[in-house]
């Protein structure tokens, strides 16, 4: 013991824990979320991609399905990214392709989560009968590998985008609907549950209004998550052949093209990193929400 | 014995549940739009008024729905999943001709993504801020999100025309047939690319759920333990710390065949790999209905097949559930 | 006789977030002796654990010895390699844990743990390892051995766990047993049976066993020495039956007021008797300053405390040492 110092023992300060006033769990959540670097590399990749496809055709007014030169034309300063087997724009398609593909992405997560929360959140508050069908329901689809369901379920209904994007939410809800069914069977014995229960709150309030918002942090990730998954099924479909011929997306170019690689790399290539990198972008976003999350796993790995 | 009838009841439950894909095919038929005859034939078929007359007959199509329903499944206990016009040859056959090379593709990809996923995770939990750990961080995120087929057609791209040390088309090279040893060799040099293409997403996926799991693992009090008796470090990890990984990733790998499934068939029409993938693919073009949905159904069975098999290397791995938790 | 154990100004750090080492455990100097019992007392945090990982060199990741020795039978363990010390544990010294039922790997049988100690270092075949196994579980007096040593963990209860962590232990036949609150996880008929059981298996085998516990009835009844700790420092020490009668440290005091029936065989001094906790919590890492560790909870304090830094450990009678200022005025 060489230096002399008082110790404190009464004015304890823990080490590791924010000095800051407790603030409100969104805003500390949203400080969370920024403070973890695949959030923030994620969320930034993401806003250039969506202002890509929203601003773009402003700055590189061409229409994707025009041919404005001769079938695989290699980039040039005529086309920026060259053109494909027909002679179409190869960024124009990006940019018109990106809202497509973005959109069927967004919406058919939207699809996923609503049926994967409603069966979920039924099978684990009610339990019993209800939870036992729900849970064979939710087996059976896991049976089915989705994308070969959803292929069958195009090729029979039509090959327009909103099938395109009824099917992906249709066949991939099983692990949103495990998940839910997982909180919600751990929440429902929690004290403040049981609680509420007392005080006289209905099924619905008590689903809605007490389980719901405690359930939902894991659900969120895995909603960022069924966006990337269905960009990616987009592309899967497309690629077999199962694209909607009148809307250019991502997948379409990809499977339009697909038996020229050797021809035009170009009008693979990048259609192929562009669902790549809105991917990436997406599953870094949740990652970061993840994070924000469970701050506690995060600082454990 | 308890084990026994635990197998049975799960074998009873994957009947009843393939049969439920039954039905739900059943259903289609009739759902979709048109004439459900036009769904049996395929649109493409090119069936003559007499076939479709046939076809009317045979399936009862104009009896009651539960009549039909009867009618289709008992067509399917007799083998009969349809007759496909298009290629000119009952469905069953075709699936028959190219389960194999499927199933090749597939656990060949199933046994790489394990093994090195595994070992990519565990090597990079040793050292969690590594230089490693973090490149197989940043490889599983990108192998996650890449498209398999858009990896398919760079590899194809690579070793098709800037470095051709491999074969990028088929099965077996058709210029040049081969006996004995050497044809397994040429099977084997075909299977390359195909099955990493479609081993990097698991990879991808397993890496890092070992990583995680392994860290877990390794500041478990029962390591210390393990630690404490003396073990050298490659007993620690490879006995004590690594059976407590792979325990969820069997799960997951069980939870994934169907996905590992669709992604042979992606794979397979890019290296033109003569497996279903090319079969789904030629069918979805000549709408061909009767094989893809054989071929959902078939797939389902292998997703219950391997759902049984995962069962059972998850009892072997983790007694608690052999011998029920206390 | 020389000790077997010899623990010379350890001094072990916490490398926190900011790279800054706080010290965990400060100068810490005992000996442990074949065939006796030295018990590490105190509260949670105050660094006992630590002690026990430090000897066994299995301090987790940021933990650091900054200074001293600790000598086994002549060897310096914290200058030998990593082999060397891998062949010394389970071997020469071996440790029982806190909590038997994440101690144990759940995915093997408990027969296979004990027997992996004997493969491992004594280079058995699988099936004489087996057969020993037996006898060490015969050893800790498991009832209905041939089935037991094929049990998995779950499928026994705490205290049996907590037996084949012993026999696991004795396996090697270990020189040193450290026992790191053996007993803290298990029912108080239980522990009972498992301290017999620790000083039966002492007496059979002469090993020299470090007691870490927070329970000074435990230490009255199987300790020799002990050292009682507070905030990593050694704030008293002495012969176990002297120090538990007369203790002169008023943590030492506090500590002996929480037991609920001692079996002294004494009736308890009346000035003490009627503490029954000790008001306020170990300060944390990082809080602590050269003054008395325990000067904020402590009722005795005068300034004679507030204004100097805390004492060096000394020598009050033989075989009894007490850091405090007060300790004349507190031992009339």
């Amino acid at each position: 013991m060489t230096t002399l110092q008082t110790s404190t023992p009464l004015a304890i300060e823990p080490l590791d824990l924010p000095a800051r006033p407790a603030a409100s769990p969104a805003r500390a959540a949203l400080r969370q979320f920024l403070r973890s670097p695949s959030g923030v590399i994620g969320l930034c990749l993401l806003i250039v991609l969506v202002l890509g496809t929203a601003v773009g055709p402003i700055l590189y007014p061409v229409d994707p399905l025009d041919l404005v030169g001769g079938p695989f034309t290699p980039p040039s300063a005529d086309a920026w990214l060259g053109t494909d087997y027909l002679g179409r724009d190869v960024l124009a398609g990006l940019i018109y392709g990106g809202r497509a593909t973005l959109t069927v992405g967004a919406v058919a997560a939207l699809i996923t989560i609503a049926i994967g929360l409603t069966v979920g959140a039924l099978s684990g508050f009610f339990g019993g009968a209800v939870d036992a069908i729900l849970v064979k329901l939710t087996e059976f689809f896991q049976i089915l590998p989705p994308l070969l369901f959803a292929m069958v379920l195009v090729t029979l209904f039509g090959q327009k985008l909103t099938t395109i994007t009824l099917a992906i939410g249709a066949v991939s809800w099983t692990s949103a609907a495990r998940l839910t069914r997982a909180e919600f069977m751990r929440l429902r014995n929690l004290d403040f549950v049981k609680a509420a229960r007392t005080a006289g709150a209905g099924n619905a309030h008590l689903i809605l209004r007490v389980l719901l918002p405690n359930a939902l942090p894991p659900v969120i990730v895995s909603a960022t998550l069924a966006i990337g998954v269905a960009i990616l099924f987009e592309g899967g479909l497309s690629f077999l052949g199962l694209g909607d011929p009148n809307v250019m997306s991502w997948g379409l170019m990809l499977g339009q093209n697909r038996n020229y690689v050797l021809d035009a790399w170009w009008a693979v290539t990048f259609p192929g990193a562009a669902i790549f990198l809105a991917v990436l972008a997406i599953s870094l976003v949740g990652d970061g929400i993840n994070d924000a999350a469970n701050p506690r796993l995060r600082r454990r790995t | 014995m308890a084990f026994a009838i635990h197998l049975v009841r799960q074998i009873a439950n994957a009947v009843a549940l393939l049969l439920a894909v039954l039905v739900l095919n059943f259903c289609l038929i009739h759902l979709a739009p048109g004439d459900p005859v036009q769904v049996i034939a395929g649109e493409m078929g090119g069936a003559s008024a007499d076939v479709v007359a046939a076809l009317r007959a045979k399936y009862g199509l104009d009896h009651s729905l539960a009549e039909q329903l009867f009618t289709y499944l008992g067509n399917i206990a007799h083998g009969d999943f349809g007759y496909s016009y298009y290629f000119n040859e009952p469905v069953l056959g075709l699936i028959a001709q190219r389960l194999p090379a499927t199933l090749y593709l597939t656990l060949c990809a199933l046994v790489m993504s394990v093994i090195i996923g595994t070992l990519l995770g565990i090597t990079s939990a040793r050292r969690p801020n590594g230089i490693f750990s973090h490149t197989v961080t940043v490889f599983s995120l990108a192998g996650y999100a890449a498209p398999i087929f858009w990896t398919g057609l760079l590899l194809l791209l690579l070793f098709g025309s800037v470095w051709p040390i491999l074969p990028v088309v088929g099965m077996t090279d058709v210029v040049h047939p081969k006996q004995g040893f050497s044809y397994i060799v040429d099977v084997a040099r075909h299977l390359v690319l195909p099955a990493l293409t479609l081993a990097l997403v698991f990879i991808a996926q397993y890496s890092r759920l070992a990583r995680v799991n392994m860290i877990e693992a390794l500041s478990a009090d029962y390591i210390r333990t393990a630690r404490a008796k003396g073990l050298p470090e490659w007993l620690v990890i490879g006995k004590h710390a690594l059976r407590n990984t792979l325990i969820p990733i069997v799960t997951v790998v069980g939870l994934q065949f169907g996905n590992l499934f669709a992604g042979a068939v992606l794979v397979e029409t890019v290296f033109s790999w003569p497996g279903m993938g090319r079969l789904v693919f030629d069918s979805i073009l000549r709408r061909d209905y009767p094989t893809l949905m054989a071929v959902l159904f078939f797939s389902a069975m292998m997703v219950m097949a391997a759902n049984i098999v995962t069962d059972i290397v998850y009892r072997l791995i983790d007694p608690r559930i052999r011998t029920g938790r206390p | 006789m020389g000790a077997l154990l010899q623990v010379e100004s350890l001094n072990v750090g916490l490398r926190n977030g900011a790279g800054v080492v706080v010290p965990v455990i400060e100068n810490l100097s005992f000996e442990v002796h074949s065939g006796r019992t030295t018990a590490l007392v105190g509260e949670s945090g105050c660094g006992k654990s630590m002690t026990a990982l430090a000897i066994m060199r299995l301090l987790p990741e940021d933990f650091v010895i900054t200074g001293g020795r600790i000598v086994l039978e002549g060897e310096d363990i914290l200058s030998l390699s990593p082999k060397r010390m891998r062949a010394l544990r389970g071997n020469g010294m071996s440790m029982i844990f806190q909590e038997p039922m994440t101690a144990l790997n759940p995915l093997f049988t408990v027969g296979d743990q004990i027997a992996e100690v004997l493969r491992w270092h004594q280079g058995l075949s699988a099936s004489a390892a087996h057969a020993q196994a037996v006898e060490f579980l015969r050893a800790v007096q498991i009832p209905a051995l041939e089935q037991r040593v094929n049990a998995y963990p779950h499928q026994l209860s705490g205290g049996m766990r907590q037996r084949v962590m012993i026999a696991m232990a004795l396996a090697g036949r270990p020189k040193l047993l450290i026992a790191d609150e053996p007993t803290t996880a298990l029912d108080v008929t239980v522990q009972a049976q498992i301290f017999d059981l620790l000083a039966k298996l002492q007496q059979d085998t002469g090993t020299a066993v470090l007691l870490i516990t927070h329970d000074l009835g435990a230490v009255a009844e199987l300790a020799d020495d002990v050292l009682v700790l507070y905030a990593g420092r050694c704030i008293e020490s002495g012969a176990s039956a002297d120090l538990v009668g007369h203790p002169r440290h008023p943590y030492t005091r506090g500590l002996l007021g929480c037991v609920p029936h001692l079996k002294l065989g004494q009736r308890m001094p009346a000035v003490w008797s009627d503490l029954g906790e000790i008001a306020g919590m170990v300060p944390p890492l990082g809080a602590r300053g050269a003054d008395c560790a325990f000067l904020a909870r402590c009722r005795d304090a005068s300034d004679v405390c507030r204004s100097r830094p805390q004492p060096m450990l000394e020598p009050i009678e033989t075989d009894h040492a007490v850091s405090c200022w007060r300790k004349s005025e507190i031992a009339a």
